[in-house]
């Protein structure tokens, strides 16, 4: 799989859910389950990402995002906007070392956050969002 | 990322609309080859070509600055177009990541490519898979950002040139495998039977799902001098598999 882009059949169900979310406001029960069969227990747990309003989508002036999930353990992990990457630990263990996730739950939230509209904005300085960007580099040294 | 190679590739061969369009959602390319295969050459006249083409400057990143030009084409004598390639060298990974962090902040006109030559020379800091992973998905992200301040329809671009080692350690490959999550597309340069008086690769690009698979014959003359033409027996039979095998050898 790429980084940069979901298998199809993943593009196809967000997109289904965002014209349900669209129309209805709501997510209809059988793309919930659909979303369980691919991601297994990372769905709920996403879900509930969702559901606590855990994810910000931080800007800066220059246009340029990023996001960051806030964890259930209270841990902020950094999930960039263009391409797929988290920094928390199941990221780097199941979907970079082990190829046996497509996604952490983290990433999942954001694609999930995306489609139903319920994301934080954040504005921030363009220094501010080096930092955010940089930060992240720290916490893995 | 594959067709500005491709124009560097085929000169003269000039973009359809079709594939006009098709070059805005190109993927980011990987330039793979072992030493001396000639990737800062090839990068070069890819900055060449691109500093060329009305648009903005071209950002040439690497480590370690370029001790005379690798190639030479008329291009490459061409002073304006000289002047459109920004060389940056950061000196180690910190420095690059920094750079890369902080993109959004440079002022002036927005680079219509990002190129990095020598990935491998910021690898080699023992770095960690996560922050492997990092540095391939900023590069993607910062020319991401780029993409969107220069606006729709410019498309845009970044390559990344990476050294192969003959004898890969597990380490070498696990580096590979990550970047080629993040780098779909990909063009070896194999060293090939040498003609006389000159050295030979053949350029073999998989452009990760998107258009056919291509093979070029580049030579480099004695005097430097950089020719490439199509590689003789290139045949659009898919199942002449040659380079597609290519991924687990050096």
């Amino acid at each position: 799989m790429s980084a940069a882009t979901l298998p199809a059949v993943v593009e196809e169900l967000l997109s289904e859910m965002e014209a349900a979310v669209r129309e209805s406001a709501r997510i209809p029960d059988e793309h919930l389950l659909s979303l369980k069969f691919v991601f297994g227990s990372s769905a709920i747990q996403a879900l509930d990402l969702v559901d606590r309003q855990s994810i910000t989508l931080i800007s800066s002036p220059s246009g340029r995002r990023v996001y960051q999930v806030l964890g259930s353990s209270g841990k902020t992990y950094t999930c960039l906007a263009s391409c797929h990457y988290c920094s928390c630990p199941a990221f780097a263990f199941s979907v970079l070392q082990k190829s046996d996730s497509l996604l952490c739950k983290h990433l999942l939230a954001v694609y999930l956050s995306q489609v139903m509209r319920t994301c934080q904005q954040l504005s921030v300085s363009d220094k501010q969002l080096t930092d955010i960007l940089l930060m992240e580099k720290k916490q893995e040294a | 990322m594959a067709e500005k190679l491709r124009q560097v590739l085929s000169p003269g061969r000039a973009a359809g609309p079709g594939e006009k369009n098709a070059a805005e959602v190109e993927p980011p390319l990987l330039l793979l080859g072992g030493p001396g295969s000639g990737k800062t050459a090839l990068l070069f006249a890819v900055a060449l070509e691109a500093a060329g083409d009305g648009r903005g400057p071209v950002l040439f990143l690497t480590r370690s600055p370029l001790q005379s030009l690798p190639c030479r084409t008329p291009a490459a004598l061409d002073p304006l177009r000289l002047q459109k390639i920004r060389f940056q060298y950061p000196p180690s990974t910190r420095e690059l990541l920094q750079f890369l962090c902080s993109a959004h902040e440079t002022p002036g006109p927005v680079p219509s490519l990002l190129l990095l030559d020598g990935l491998e020379e910021y690898l080699a800091e023992d770095l960690e898979p996560q922050e492997v992973a990092y540095l391939a998905a900023l590069l993607l992200d910062t020319a991401a950002h780029f993409s969107h301040r220069v606006g729709p329809g410019q498309g845009y671009g970044l390559i990344v040139a990476l050294q192969t080692q003959e004898e890969r350690d597990s380490g070498d490959a696990l580096h590979l495998s990550l970047l080629q999550r993040y780098f779909p597309a990909q063009c070896w340069l194999h060293f090939d039977t040498p003609g006389p008086g000159q050295c030979c690769r053949r350029a073999c690009l998989e452009p990760g799902g998107q258009g056919p698979r291509a093979e070029w014959l580049v030579a480099f003359q004695p005097d430097g001098e950089m020719t490439i033409t199509p590689w003789p027996t290139q045949a659009d039979d898919p199942s002449s598999n040659k380079c597609s095998s290519s991924r687990g050898l050096p």
